[in-house]
């Protein structure tokens, strides 16, 4: 073998003033590290024979070590000087080898360190190339097999207790069922969205629909300090699309379940709506509960709605042994204050209970939607009232419903980074559609008053 | 254990201190022993997280999946003719056994009700390392009452949220007057295989990475060099290869790492600073690579690390190691993991649960609390009291239902191993991993003995000149 590298050795540590490592040495000229081991001892051998006397070497010391009583395994680098004294400490001695040559004397350790570091970062792909181990599992994966590891460990299945607490749930609610978790509430909202603008009026109509009266008091109050959340998550929405996506696998895993589950639509706009409306909300609330003692009718239900009232506070964490109050009973109790007269219906469909698109099940639907209606009470205030509402509506009014957004992604969906592509387009297409519903919305109410 | 198995062979000592060339052959190259590994950790995985229920079920689940246990023992002990009282047929005077869960009622616990209540909001509750005090009592609830304990009960050993069963009679003053006691004991065990060679798991917690331990960084890199098969002779090297799989038990980062001040501080003002944890998880994941690409590593997280804060807690999200998640053989494990290795099955925590309970008991040995904790049959007893927890209600994942081989906690001041004998013959490795950015050592677990030993890794400072020549003049 030629001895060129000690020629090299002695660039490094002389003229570039380096402290050679054997790792780094191994790095640097490619060579097994056993072998860059023996190139130093081999320099500093034949330096020490010529007789120059600047050079400092480190060693690495280990093997048996019996300290109190308790023996170890020590693995220690130490200078020159101290290498005789560490071997006789050792009980049995492992391994000895020059672990460093340098020009200078380590005061500590610490230097060591960071002469590896560089070598190191440079060559993390391969940094085991050298080394006296192979393993054979430890080769990368492709990025298509990352991805696929990815995607099963970020959803693992649900969680059995819950399914079961579900099931005890629906049977004694057996009306709609909002999947869990924040995600779960705005892709609830955001399915009927989409229609709203369009079916504004014909809702209107529709005055002998299942009205459900709900507490809006306490849910206006509540999404206040919420909201100002989630406009913050809106902001971050490209963060969040890989988020979505895991709550949206979890949600369709267990749609046979749930016959509830939402489609995995765009959800952040929702998040923007919400917090718009609370803004709204907040004024009115107050006077909202004045009202609701002078109403006879309301009185009647106080009970229920208190129940309720506790139950649906539009916070993240409620959404999982949630009870939405559209069942039966509550029908008949379509408000008609007699005195009122109604300004403005401002209808916002807050959640659909059952969902075809994913499921494909045949069956009579019913959603809930958020309206609110203003009237002119008895003492003569202009009163906006949110309210959930139940409302069946036929396969045709879900037909129209899933093909509004459908032109909105012209591109077809591709697996895995086209779909979440798609995902972000029509999210912001629909906040964009959103937005201006909204704002007209509120102009709506200012021109009124 | 480990150094005789690296032991180097006759003549090939100082291989390395020669010329290189001497023999012209290629270095040798050992493969990296492929053990049979299944993680079942599934119980410690949340599906989906829903906070919005009471802690009460999870003592009520506990109680009841532990009574029939506790039931079972008490009528070894005492009989089985022994009278199993629920405390409501309880009469006075009447020699009798309960089964509950004990309450430690503690004047010193932090509240947070106490903190906030007018009349003391004068005197903030000082920090302690302890809780413990004099008038601690302990309380036995079953389903439906409590009842004050006294008696031959070392209420300082004992910590709220135990199942234990209780022997003795209550007397006139309404308090219960306990003769005996009986814990759930260790689990049935599944015989582990046995294995022809030597096979090691290395375990280590506390790396603290990011921290101000910067003379850790270099005890660190030799670890990871010894355990990559860079550093060494040979013979180590070859030893190297017997380590199947390493498992950093928790606290990767340095507790200095968490910034408390991040979430009360303006956003403005914190717009272009940078989490201290993001430099840290970089070096985390570069330290990782390099383990990878040798050696399956199992990664939980601990105390200090960026994952959820309540037990169990979820791996840590691969997206933070856009490096070494390429690589199969990382595995992101949750707190506590538990998994099969060569038939031999390892249990344990990032030491969450240790340190607690030495906070409210006065047990101050990790090793004697673990032990503790497999007595009771639960890993963490003192969840949801004062150690975080996810509201469980069906069941309580803590609960052992089998007895591991190897039970460890991580982060523990210093390495302490034991082996325990059951009574039914169950034999059981415990072992509190040190934290390694303080004390440098690791653990070796040879699965084949079953055999514990630390690791130590050591370097030179400034300081050990004077302490050398100290060692001269002596």
């Amino acid at each position: 073998m030629d001895d060129l590298y000690l020629d090299n050795i002695d660039e490094f540590v002389n003229d570039q003033n380096k402290i050679v490592t054997y790792k780094w040495l191994s790095l640097t000229l490619g060579v097994h590290v056993n072998l860059a081991k023996q190139m130093l001892y081999h320099y500093l051998d034949q330096k020490r024979k010529e007789g120059s006397a600047r050079l400092h070497a480190t060693y690495l010391v280990s093997g048996k070590f019996v300290e109190n009583g308790t023996t170890s395994h020590k693995v220690s680098v130490v200078r020159e000087d101290q290498l005789e004294d560490a071997k006789s400490k050792m009980s049995l001695t492992v391994s000895v080898h020059v672990y460093s040559v340098q020009k200078a004397v380590l005061k500590d350790s610490g230097p060591l360190y960071s002469a590896d570091y560089d070598a190191v970062k440079e060559n993390l792909r391969n940094c085991s190339r050298y080394s006296a181990i192979r393993c054979a599992d430890a080769v990368p994966m492709s990025s298509a097999e990352v991805q696929q590891a990815c995607e099963t460990t970020q959803a693992p299945p649900p969680e059995t207790e819950q399914i079961k607490a579900n099931h005890s749930n629906l049977a004694s609610k057996p009306t709609s069922k909002q999947p869990k978790g924040i995600m779960g509430m705005f892709a609830n909202k955001n399915v009927s969205k989409s229609q709203d603008s369009s079916k504004e009026i014909k809702l209107e109509q529709k005055e002998d629909a299942p009205v459900v009266e709900t507490s809006k008091t306490k849910p206006a109050a509540k999404t206040n300090p919420v909201s100002n959340f989630f406009g913050k998550q809106a902001a971050k929405k490209p963060d969040k699309s890989i988020k979505e996506e895991v709550e949206i696998a979890q949600t369709s895993s267990s749609v046979d379940e749930k016959p509830s589950s939402p489609p995995p639509k765009a959800e952040t706009p929702v998040k923007e709506e919400l917090a718009k409306d609370s803004v709204v909300e907040k004024d009115i609330t107050s006077k909202t509960k004045r009202l609701e003692h002078s109403d006879s009718e309301e009185e009647k239900n106080e009970s229920r709605r208190k129940k309720r009232r506790r139950i649906k506070k539009p916070e993240p964490d409620s959404s999982d042994d949630e009870v939405i109050p559209d069942s039966p009973p509550q029908l008949q109790e379509k408000r008609d204050p007699s005195p009122s007269l109604e300004i403005q219906v401002k209808k916002e469909p807050v959640a659909v209970s059952h969902s075809d698109d994913l499921s494909d099940c045949k069956r009579r639907k019913r959603r809930r939607v958020l309206k609110s209606r203003t009237f002119v009470d008895d003492e003569g205030c202009i009163v906006t009232e949110k309210g959930y509402e139940s409302e069946s509506y036929s396969e045709t009014e879900d037909d129209f419903k899933f093909s509004k957004p459908t032109p909105k992604n012209p591109n077809p969906p591709k697996p895995s980074t086209g779909k979440k592509e798609e995902e972000k387009r029509s999210k912001k297409a629909a906040a964009a559609s959103n937005k201006s519903t909204k704002q007209a919305s509120i102009m709506g109410f200012f021109q009124k008053k | 254990m480990f150094s005789e198995v690296s032991a180097p062979q006759e003549g090939s000592c100082s291989l390395l201190l020669c010329r290189p060339g001497s023999e012209d052959q290629e270095p040798s190259v050992f493969d990296r022993v492929k053990p049979a590994y299944s993680p079942c950790s599934e119980r410690f995985k949340l599906g989906e997280r829903s906070f919005n229920r009471q802690y009460a079920h999870i003592y009520a689940t506990r109680l009841m999946q532990m009574s029939p246990l506790l039931t079972e023992r008490a009528q070894q002990k005492w009989g089985a003719d022994v009278r199993i009282r629920k405390l409501c047929d309880l009469q006075m005077g009447e020699q009798c056994c309960i089964v509950g869960t004990l309450f430690k009622h503690m004047e010193l616990q932090p509240s947070i009700l106490k903190e906030i209540s007018e009349e003391h909001n004068l005197l903030p509750q000082p920090p302690r390392t302890r809780y413990i005090s004099d008038s601690d009592e302990l309380i036995l609830e079953d389903e439906l009452q409590r009842i004050k304990l006294e008696g031959n009960i070392d209420v300082d050993k004992f910590v709220t949220g135990s199942v234990i069963a209780i022997y003795g009679a209550e007397k006139n003053d309404g308090k219960f007057t306990v003769d005996d006691f009986c814990t759930a004991d260790l689990p049935p065990q599944t015989p582990r295989t046995t294995l022809s060679s030597d096979r090691f798991v290395l375990l280590l917690s506390g790396l603290g990475l990011g921290g101000s331990h910067a003379d850790s960084m270099l005890a660190l890199q030799l670890l990871v060099d010894m355990v990559t098969g860079h550093l060494g002779d040979q013979g180590e090297q070859s030893g190297a290869s017997t380590i199947s799989r390493v498992l950093l038990a928790g606290n990767l980062l340095s507790q200095s790492t968490q910034d408390k001040d991040a979430s009360t501080k303006a956003k403005y003002l914190t717009k272009k600073t940078q989490a201290g944890t993001v430099d840290a998880m970089r070096l985390l994941d570069e330290m990782l690579m390099q383990l990878v690409s040798s050696v399956p590593v199992d990664v939980m997280p601990g105390q200090y690390d960026p994952t959820n804060y309540t037990l169990p807690q979820q791996p840590l999200h691969h997206c933070m190691f856009p490096l070494s998640s390429t690589y199969p053989t990382l595995l992101l494990a949750s707190n506590p993991h538990q998994a099969t290795l060569d038939g031999v099955r390892i249990l344990g925590t990032s030491g969450q649960n240790v340190k607690d309970i030495q906070k409210y008991s006065s047990m101050d040995s990790h090793l004697e609390i673990l032990e503790n904790t497999l007595r009771l049959r639960h890993l963490a007893p003192t969840a949801p009291d004062t150690l975080g927890c996810y509201p469980f209600y069906l069941k309580d994942p803590f609960i052992l239902e089998e007895c591991p081989h190897v039970y460890f906690s991580g982060n523990a001041p210093s390495y302490q191993a034991k082996r325990i004998t059951g009574a039914e013959g169950q034999e059981v490795l415990l072992v509190a991993i040190p934290e390694f950015s303080s004390t440098q050592t690791a653990c070796l677990i040879n699965l084949r003995t079953l055999e514990c030993e630390p690791i130590r890794f050591s370097s030179f400072s400034a300081g050990d000149d004077e302490e050398s020549e100290m060692n001269i003049s002596h």
